[in-house]
């Protein structure tokens, strides 16, 4: 938006409405985020955000409402198709191939990526695709464990496992849901190191609980509540918001 | 020498054996037994399809034996009506069952879990009861059947399966040829793919793979061992019955790649050998074997559930500590496979 034109938006989602039953999970939302920025959206649980999420990366399929990555519709495609466009995510709840090595699981992304599905030549003998591989791993700092099986990881490893594979698509617009959750504080500090680092190559959104992690790498933060936005702005100016203070940090004299 | 060396090894004395059988066998005056291990390699492809989708996709299958019927009687039908021979009959019975298998998978593997397991069962059952019923092509329960076919001609000479050894050396030289077929897939990017969604569906259509194409894709491969499977077992026995095509032996298929080991290459050939010999051993003498079969199955379920194969690599593991595997670091808890884990796991499994 502050650059013009269709390409500077990473993100944009028009009049996205889900219903389960009853509730209203998310509630004709409209939103556009610039490229470049590394973008958070916040609120409290129940808010819609995972199911943005969800209905973004084509998980769930949208009642009504388009959502476009820079400039290209992806409204309707299956996740698969959605990945194919440059568009990846991590999960809350960690989600790797536990029963393969650090390894294998970035070589699987990796080739996943490059559309290889040959049934007959050996996977090992894709010398471009274990080079990448390598890369990857060592990006995210794993190499130490490249042929320890994801299972025998530990949690921060395994989230940055999961990073890994999300990058392995070489993705336009990186979706991570709440990367820090269950992380000891020196996990937390190098993932926000890693996920700063991240944000200087891919356009960045992500959801996230803890809102000291939230106020240092967001550039710009969305508040939902109830399936809608409530707020949106810089840290500073959500923090003095009265109205998201309400909402979501609870009574203005508990905020810190 | 490491796992993977000693495990090598042993394919190479294993194939070594299987080629001397029909020399060695017949010096303790059993040429019976040339016949059993015929047997044990043909049901083997039928467990290996079991495999394919369980051990590598992550979809257990309880109808395997529509098509190794659909194989047994594509191959049976088209010797008799169009009299194409041992290898016509063979492709015949090999693409009647991946069609058949394209066709029933389109539906199956939209479902997993227990639906795919139950609408497995019910598409055999369907068939099952039109193959019955249509007694005039298919001979119903008692089956039509054929002379022995020609496999090759040399100078002259004719090789028929109408002699034990050349029967053998044919069975043992198709079922090679899918082994190696299946060994070269599940290690290529396809084989990969199939591994992704085996151990994470959702995180697989997260990195860009189309999970219900690569299961389709299994579901249509596995067709073809069991088809591959049918159509051999047709030759051998010059005959085809829709009673191939119950149930219970897709279920006996099932504990063969289970006592054996889904999940690798050779463990269901030998789940299928254990399993059948002892069948023919224990048989003559007890009615109920059956009995034992089931305690065996439960006994392995419980304490080795990986299965024979997973025994054999725990085996190599301890043989070759003293330099522990380069993929398995000696703190990945996989290395020390106590019993009490074993246990654990079985009961979170279950």
């Amino acid at each position: 938006m502050r650059d013009g034109g269709s390409d500077a938006v990473a993100l944009s989602v028009e009049g996205l409405t889900r219903r389960f039953g009853g509730l209203v999970a998310v509630d004709n939302v409209s939103f556009e985020l610039p490229t470049k920025r590394l973008n958070a959206i916040i609120g409290p649980n129940g808010a819609g955000k995972t199911t943005l999420f969800n209905l973004i990366s084509g998980e769930i399929r949208a009642d009504a409402g388009r959502v476009r990555v820079h400039g290209q519709d992806i409204s309707g495609l299956k996740p698969h198709q959605i990945v194919r466009r440059g568009v990846s995510r991590t999960l809350q709840i960690k989600s790797v191939f536990s029963g393969l090595t650090v390894a294998e699981n970035v070589r699987t992304a990796v080739m996943a990526h490059e559309g290889l599905a040959s049934p007959f030549r050996p996977a090992a003998s894709y010398r471009a695709v274990s080079v990448r591989v390598d890369d990857l791993v060592a990006q995210v700092g794993l190499t130490p464990h490249l042929n320890t099986r994801a299972s025998a990881l530990s949690y921060g490893d395994i989230a940055l496992l999961e990073i890994a594979l999300a990058l392995a698509n070489e993705p336009k617009l990186l979706l991570l849901d709440e990367p820090v959750c269950g992380m000891g504080p020196q996990e937390t500090e190098q993932a926000v190191a890693k996920i700063r680092e991240i944000a200087e190559s891919v356009d960045v959104v992500l959801i996230e609980h803890d809102m000291e992690v939230v106020f240092a790498v967001a550039d710009e933060i969305i508040v939902m509540a109830q399936g809608a936005i409530l707020a949106r702005g810089t840290p500073a100016e959500i923090s003095s918001s009265p109205e998201v203070q309400e909402a979501y940090l609870g009574a203005p004299e508990e905020a810190d | 020498m490491t796992a993977a060396g000693i495990s090598r090894a042993a394919v190479v004395v294993l194939l070594a054996a299987l080629i001397a059988v029909p020399l060695v066998l017949p010096m303790f005056g059993s040429s019976f037994w040339i016949d059993i291990v015929a047997e044990i390699l043909i049901w083997s492809l039928l467990a290996a399809s079991v495999n394919l989708l369980l051990g590598y996709v992550g979809l257990l299958s309880f109808g395997q034996a529509l098509y190794f019927g659909v194989g047994m009687y594509g191959a049976a039908l088209s010797v008799i009506h169009w009299g194409v021979g041992f290898w016509g009959g063979l492709a015949v019975g090999v693409v009647a069952a991946m069609v058949m298998a394209a066709i029933a998978g389109s539906v199956a593997v939209r479902l997993t879990w227990h639906y795919f397991a139950i609408i497995t069962v019910v598409f055999s059952l369907i068939l099952y009861f039109a193959a019955m019923s249509a007694k005039p092509l298919t001979g119903g329960d008692d089956g039509i059947s054929f002379s022995a076919q020609s496999v090759l001609t040399l100078g002259g000479t004719k090789f028929t399966l109408a002699d034990q050894s050349v029967q053998y050396y044919t069975i043992l030289l198709v079922v090679a040829f899918c082994y190696a077929l299946f060994a070269l897939v599940v290690r290529s990017p396809l084989g990969v793919r199939f591994m992704a969604v085996r151990e994470n569906d959702r995180r697989a259509a997260l990195v860009g793979i189309n999970v219900y194409l690569t299961r389709y894709t299994a579901f249509v491969l596995a067709g073809a061992l069991a088809g591959a499977s049918g159509a051999l077992f047709a030759f051998f026995g010059r005959y085809a019955s829709a009673s191939y095509m119950f149930y219970h032996v897709s279920g006996e298929a099932v504990v063969w790649a289970i006592v054996g080991g889904a999940g690798s290459l050779l463990g269901p050939l030998f789940g299928t050998g254990l399993l059948i010999i002892f069948r023919e051993i224990i048989s003559a003498v007890w009615e109920h074997y059956l009995f034992a079969v089931g305690a065996i199955t439960v006994l392995v379920v419980m304490f080795a559930p990986r299965g024979l194969a997973g025994a054999w690599s725990d085996l190599l593991d301890v043989m070759t500590r003293g330099k522990p595997p380069a993929n398995v670091p000696p703190s990945s808890p996989s290395a020390a496979p106590g019993l009490p884990k074993r246990a654990a796991d079985t009961t979170s499994g279950g």
